[in-house]
This record gives structure tokens, C-alpha cells and sequence, in this order.
């Protein structure tokens, strides 16, 4: 698996849809697929915190559901937007949000084989 | 030594920090954890259980500084120590709404970076955690943007104070 993250608008779809030679129309935004997907192709999740927000609104548990699905998609790339470098929010729930999307990208750049921060659309490998 | 380890929310700064805190330690000195976060309710009681957990079995003296950070000194034994500071946001914010009206932003930039270089002198190794609170791209009231301002300026100085400076990003620690 590997991970790339950033802020908004850093150009981090871009960013992977080049490097890696991928269609926009192969990517899936902000949700998971699951098993009928042919895993001959590379699955690229693109707004992963989207995903991880959902699923807190759904009374998921993103941080177990993300590891089930490594367990099947081992090679995809999953994409996020770096939500933690602000304010803390005044709202109870965006805090709680914004504090899980963090753990759940130490979670996953632990995993990874590779993670990359982009950054005006310039990928710097931090693992 | 200083180490100065910057990352946003739950980027995993305070493990990396303690881990950084670990590497510079040795048995003839004493290990203290400043802690600057008053409490007001359950979370922020939750908070700080989860950090008391992850230095549990590490030997931290603690000394609760929510301001004055330079009077935590008075605290501490004489000898070699190595201390931990958590973290510059809470302290900046104690600093500048502990009065009925908000401190001027040079003030609490003074007192905070005045504190810190006083814990320098006196210590043999400091590790300060400090918070990145600059990207959410929003603009905030007058008294927020001041802190921000504030929390900006205190993380330059101490960067140049530092003899390292480390970002830490989904817990990965970047040397910066």
C-alpha cells in the first residue's frame, strides 16, 4: 500500500494519476469499494478523510474497517488530505474527527511501504 | 541540547517527542514532563489520561506549569536533567486569556520564548513540543489571529534556538 497526503488543493490526484499512469475515471472518491472489484487493477482511493468521516456519521469504525480492507487490497493507494495543521475546531465532533483522521494516518503510513507528502503538487517521500 | 518537534493534531508529536526525550536521556539524570494543559472538562480529562498512559513506566517527574514556564526551574532538583515541555500552544494560550482581556501578542511572545530560553540554560536536555495551527486556511477574530500570530512568531524563535528541529507527519519524524 501506499499512502499520499497533504493539504487541500496540493495537487495530490494529480499528483498520482501522473506518476503512476492512471485514468481520473479509475479512481474512487471518498469510498471504499469491496470484493467484486477485479484486484488486477491498482485501486487508487482518492479523499480518504471524506471516507473516514462517513463512516464516524455512520457509527463505523473506520480505523478496524480500513484495516480489513488492507487485508484484501494490499496494493492500492490511498490518498488524504492532512486535516490536523489548524485551530482546534470549537465543534466537539470536528475535533473528534480531525483527531482520528491523524491516528488513523499514523495507522496506515506504519503499514505502508511508501508514503509521500505532496506539497504544490511536488511529492516529497517521507517513508 | 534542544529539540524542537512541531506537528498538527494527531500527528503523533508527544510519542515522537518522548521517544526523542528516551534517545537523549542517561541514568545520572533526572526526567521531567512540564504539563501546561489546564483541564475544563472530559475531554480534555481523557487527553491527558492518554498522555499520562503513553509516559507511564518511563520515569517522568511531572510539574504541572500552565504559565511561567521559567518558574517551573524552582521545581526541580539541581543536576543533570532532561526535560519535556507540552506543549507551546496551550502555554501561549494560558499566557494570553489568563487575564480578564487578552495579553498583547509581544508580551506573551516575550514571556513564552524569555521562559523557554531560561529552561535551556538550565537544563542538559530539552525537548519542546509545539503545535502547527497554520494550515486550515481560515480566517479567524482579531484575538484568534493574534495567537496565531503569536504561536508563529514563538516557533521561529525557538526553531533558531533549537539544535534540532523535527516535523512530525502521520508519525513519521521529518528533520526540518
Amino acid at each position: 500500500m501506499k499512502l499520499v497526503i497533504g493539504g487541500y488543493a496540493q495537487g495530490k490526484l494529480s499528483y498520482v494519476l501522473e506518476k503512476y499512469g492512471l485514468q481520473k475515471d479509475e479512481v474512487w472518491d471518498g469510498i471504499l469499494p469491496d470484493h467484486t472489484v477485479s484486484e488486477q487493477k491498482t485501486v487508487v482511493i482518492d479523499h480518504l478523510h471524506h471516507w473516514v468521516k462517513n463512516r464516524i456519521l455512520d457509527g463505523g469504525y473506520p480505523e478496524k474497517e480500513i484495516e480489513t480492507f488492507l487485508n484484501e487490497f494490499e496494493d492500492c493507494i490511498l490518498i488524504s488530505d492532512e486535516i490536523g495543521n489548524g485551530i482546534i475546531p470549537l465543534n466537539a465532533f470536528e475535533r473528534g474527527y480531525r483527531e482520528r483522521v491523524g491516528r488513523i494516518l499514523i495507522l496506515l503510513a506504519k503499514r505502508a511501504e511508501e508514503v509521500e507528502r505532496v506539497i504544490c503538487g511536488i511529492g516529497q517521500k517521507i517513508k | 541540547m534542544m529539540i524542537l518537534v512541531i506537528g498538527g493534531s494527531g500527528s503523533g508529536k508527544s510519542s515522537y517527542a518522548e521517544e526523542a526525550v528516551c534517545s537523549v536521556f542517561e541514568e545520572d539524570m533526572k526526567k521531567y514532563y512540564l504539563a501546561t494543559m489546564q483541564v475544563f472538562d472530559e475531554e480534555g480529562q481523557k487527553k491527558i489520561e492518554r498522555h499520562r498512559k503513553l509516559r507511564s513506566g518511563k520515569g517522568f517527574l511531572t510539574i504541572e506549569q500552565p504559565r511561567s514556564i521559567g518558574r517551573s526551574l524552582e521545581k526541580m532538583d539541581g543536576g543533570k536533567k532532561t526535560v519535556l515541555l507540552e506543549c507551546i500552544s496551550n502555554l501561549t494560550a494560558n499566557e494570553m486569556f489568563a487575564g480578564e482581556r487578552p495579553r498583547l501578542e509581544m508580551q506573551v511572545v516575550e514571556n513564552v520564548v524569555s521562559g523557554l530560553r531560561k529552561l535551556k540554560e538550565n537544563t542538559t536536555n530539552l525537548v519542546v513540543v509545539s503545535n502547527n495551527i497554520f494550515e486550515d486556511g481560515i480566517v479567524y477574530d482579531q484575538t484568534t489571529m493574534d495567537y496565531i500570530h503569536a504561536m508563529g512568531e514563538i516557533n521561529q524563535r525557538l526553531a533558531a534556538m533549537a539544535d534540532r528541529v523535527v516535523e512530525v507527519v502521520a508519525g513519521i519524524p521529518v528533520v526540518i
